[in-house]
């Protein structure tokens, strides 16, 4: 969708016009509050600053009076679209036109490929509000990179930022020279400089990736992290299933099926993976006044990010621009792989309305670690899979958010909508 | 009290007749130094017996300031640091937003120990980002924190001939050009009545008046950074006395000179050069805030600025030369001179500003300003009665407001 701006006011200032057209037309008792506030978006669109107070119900005025919570006006910067970075996967044979990739195979292994940089930009995390940060590939969060287990992971990295960095994997690497901290291998890369780092995609889950240069506090929190997806392989699932459980008793044959049915919908390489709706998230925050605590918290940088436009509270919404709901199709299983990159907070969560949930933490078992809850929470880089069923809720609007109420109300807020 | 004073009336004569008959016929200068030498016996015997050892009641605090920061390259944070309290404190670890940094003392004789009133640089390597606030801690061996931010951090610039050579420019069109644009009003003040050039007068009082509470309220405000151990509010209020009463003694010593008959002394010249002596030491303040801005990197002189400085200062120009507007227009040079006393100083002030900062330097500086400034109302107002004018005429204390008015108008312009 267009984000409100020069161009599109006249396109904006037309839909509102005809929405007027309708509200009229539809029902006689229409407040003037309407018609003033759909006028006062058109003239506000006008001069590029962009509105979402449209009331969509005229017999409901608490929001009005209260005022409503929420980030004004849209996200003008759109180099970066958390619609798009959920299903963003780098596989290494495919994935964003940012991240230079390819698979291969080498000594019988495949290697995923992926040239990574680091630089210093700016991106956008509340609406006109900008922050500095220090960015793979010039994102916030990092490309999701994707492989199956086993594969080798080599990531040739080239230092651009005036900072030195590295890039510290969560996985279980034998070599600590690929470790990407100080002390050990090439130690930090400082700008210009360029190092490849090669890890075995090992264990199968959800991992997390960070820059693990000093101070640990700014490079993380500046930007530098991103999701490491590492699929299970449904063969070495059959051959060893007790890996992928936490579970002592007897493996009987459904059971190992069962299992070997589960990784084959974790891996992107099976049919069975495309009935499932996969969505990646990375809790994050952002100090921007510099005294060691957050101003902005979202899922995937962006505060409201996927929050829905304006609501009354009683079911009538309008999604906004930029700021709108993830639309999901409720006959699809969703999964969310989660990671929780916040700095200076002690833990982050994970709340889901109207619904309760699966939850795999670190993803790399098979079956739950915690079934059918609605909250879980993450310390720093702790992850981990979301499983939900939306099959048997009506259309419409369900929110999830982080319940600490601070880090909701200061942009961690989010809705599926439910179709 | 009444009793009281007469009692004090009453041993004001004692002394006057020991002055002639000296107990046990000793000579003076003994009974002059007497008390000294007794006063040296007992602090002698006080610090040989502690006689009040048992009556300290725990320890004394620690106490460490950082006076300012200086950030000579992009990774390195110089924190200047003075040991306030009354014992030797030990800086064993430095933390740069709360994590723990490696860091080196210099200056402190090799170690990381400062005795009382001891200055030292920590030197800290830490590749910080411009514009990027650091919080920075100093941890004491018995775990006493001090803490300090920089805001905003920015290179400070070091010392460069072309940083002179800029401050030099800075302080000709803040400084120097408008006061020599607002003396060209000379020939105008000469040609008016008594009245009008008292109102002159009165006018470069109220100019002086608000000048004296701006620097004022700022030496007060810098004197919070300065080291407890210096007293700094001790040390401005001694500064405005000082400036005062040693520019009111040379005042005197002229009347003196006049009432021997000197003709030159007498001439409005003499005030003019006052007039100038302390818009001059205003204006050194002036440049130093300036200079230590550019010291601290925190520079933002705009076009807007440089014109807020020149309409704020030109109002001085009027105030130099209200005072020879009568008797016989003294040389060109002396007109230089006193445009040089006036302005140039804020060259030197920014000089002083970028290179030799320090939150002490500059409170004193502002307080000598202070001081010197009072002095010259207090010449303005005697010069007003002498020209058998009355200083409280309604023209006059109206004046007077007009030029507090136009220098609060345009102060607003001058956010440094």
């Amino acid at each position: 969708m267009p984000s409100i701006d020069y161009g599109s006011a006249a396109d904006v200032t037309e839909r509102l016009e005809q929405r007027l057209v309708e509200s009229l037309t539809d029902e006689a008792s229409v407040s003037r509050r309407t018609v003033l506030g759909s006028l006062g978006i058109a003239g506000s669109a006008a001069v590029g600053l962009g509105s979402t107070q449209v009331s969509a119900s005229s017999d409901h005025e608490d929001e009005e009076e209260h005022g409503n919570f929420g980030a004004v006006g849209e996200y003008q910067d759109l180099d970066f679209d958390p619609h798009e970075f959920l299903t963003a996967f780098n596989t290494g044979d495919s994935g964003q036109d940012n991240v230079p990739q390819q698979v291969y195979e080498e000594n019988g292994r495949t290697v995923r490929e992926f040239e990574f940089t680091a630089v210093d930009t700016t991106i956008t995390i509340a609406p006109g509000v900008e922050f500095q940060a220090w960015a793979f590939n010039g994102q916030v969060p990092g490309p999701t990179i994707r492989a199956v287990e086993g594969d080798l992971i080599r990531v040739k990295f080239t230092n651009l930022g005036r900072h030195a960095h590295t890039i510290h994997p969560h996985l279980k690497n034998l070599n600590p020279r690929m470790d990407g901290i100080p002390q050990n291998g090439p130690g930090v890369l400082d700008t210009g400089e360029s190092f490849t780092y090669e890890w075995i995609a090992q264990p199968a889950g959800t991992h997390f990736y960070h820059c693990h240069s000093l101070p640990l506090k700014e490079h993380i929190h500046r930007g530098l992290y991103g999701t490491i997806i590492v699929d299970p392989d449904p063969e070495r699932v059959r051959d060893n299933p007790r890996e992928y459980v936490n579970y002592p008793g007897p493996i009987t044959d459904d059971f190992r099926e069962q299992l070997v049915g589960e990784a084959k919908s974790r891996n992107h390489e099976y049919a069975e993976n495309h009935a499932v709706n996969e969505m990646v998230m990375v809790m994050n925050s952002f100090d921007t006044n510099f005294d060691g605590g957050n101003e902005v918290y979202a899922a995937n940088t962006r505060a409201f990010g996927y929050g829905v436009g304006s609501t009354d509270g009683n079911g009538n919404w309008t999604a906004g621009e930029t700021k709108r709901p993830i639309q999901i199709d409720k006959n699809e299983r969703q999964r969310v792989y989660l990671s929780n990159a916040t700095e200076f907070d002690l833990i982050n969560s994970f709340h889901t309305h109207s619904q309760f949930f699966d939850y795999y933490d670190h993803g790399t078992t098979l079956t739950p670690t915690n079934k059918t809850v609605d909250t879980i929470m993450q310390c720093q880089a702790q992850r981990g899979i979301i499983e939900i069923d939306y099959s048997d809720h009506e259309p419409g609007l369900y929110m999830f958010h982080a319940h600490q109420s601070e880090f909701a109300e200061l942009g961690w807020m989010s809705f599926f909508e439910v179709v | 009290m009444t009793d009281k004073t007469r009692d004090s009336t009453t041993d004001g004569s004692v002394p006057a007749e020991n002055e002639i008959t000296q107990p046990l016929g000793l000579p003076k200068w003994v009974s002059a130094l007497l008390p000294i030498v007794l006063l040296g016996l007992v602090l002698g015997v006080f610090a040989f017996t502690s006689p009040l050892a048992g009556v300290q009641s725990g320890e004394p605090l620690p106490d460490v300031t950082v006076t300012h920061t200086t950030l000579p390259s992009d990774e390195t944070v110089v924190l200047h640091v003075t040991n306030n309290g009354p014992e030797s404190v030990t800086i064993s670890q430095v933390l740069v937003d709360e994590a723990y940094w490696d860091f080196r003392v210099e200056g402190a004789g090799g170690d990381r120990t400062l005795a009382p009133m001891e200055s030292a640089q920590v030197v800290i390597p830490y590749h910080w980002n411009p514009g990027w606030d650091l919080e920075v801690a100093l941890v004491l061996s018995e775990g006493a924190t001090f803490h300090n931010t920089i805001v905003a951090p920015s290179q400070s610039p070091g010392f460069s001939l072309g940083l002179l050579g800029t401050l030099a420019v800075i302080g000709l069109f803040v400084g120097v050009i408008p006061v020599a644009l607002g003396m060209l009003w000379f020939p105008y003040i000469k040609t008016m009545s008594d009245r009008w050039l008292h109102a002159v007068l009165l006018f470069a009082a109220g100019v002086l008046g608000f000048l004296a509470f701006d620097a004022g309220f700022e030496a007060f405000e810098l004197a919070e950074r300065v080291p407890g151990a210096y007293e700094g509010n001790l040390l401005v209020v001694f500064g405005i006395f000082g400036a005062l009463l040693l520019v009111q003694a040379i005042s005197a010593w002229r009347e003196g000179r006049v009432a021997a008959g000197d003709n030159r002394a007498s001439s409005g010249l003499w005030i003019a050069y006052l007039v100038a002596v302390g818009i001059g030491l205003h204006n050194l303040a002036e440049g130093l805030a300036i200079g230590s801005s550019f010291a601290l990197g925190r520079v933002s002189l705009g076009a807007f600025l440089v014109i807020g400085f020149m309409l704020h200062n030109v109002t001085e120009g009027p105030a130099v030369v209200a005072p020879v507007a009568r008797g016989k227009r003294p040389s060109l040079k002396h007109f230089t001179a006193l445009g040089i006393i006036a302005g140039a100083p804020v060259i030197l002030g920014g000089w002083i500003g970028s290179l030799a900062y320090s939150p002490t330097i500059g409170a004193f500086f502002l307080a000598i300003g202070v001081g010197a400034i009072l002095q010259v109302n207090w010449e303005i107002a005697g010069m007003v009665r002498d020209a058998g004018g009355r200083v409280a005429s309604a023209t006059n204390l109206l004046a007077f407001l007009l030029g507090l008015a136009v220098m609060y108008v345009t102060d607003l312009f001058v956010v440094l």
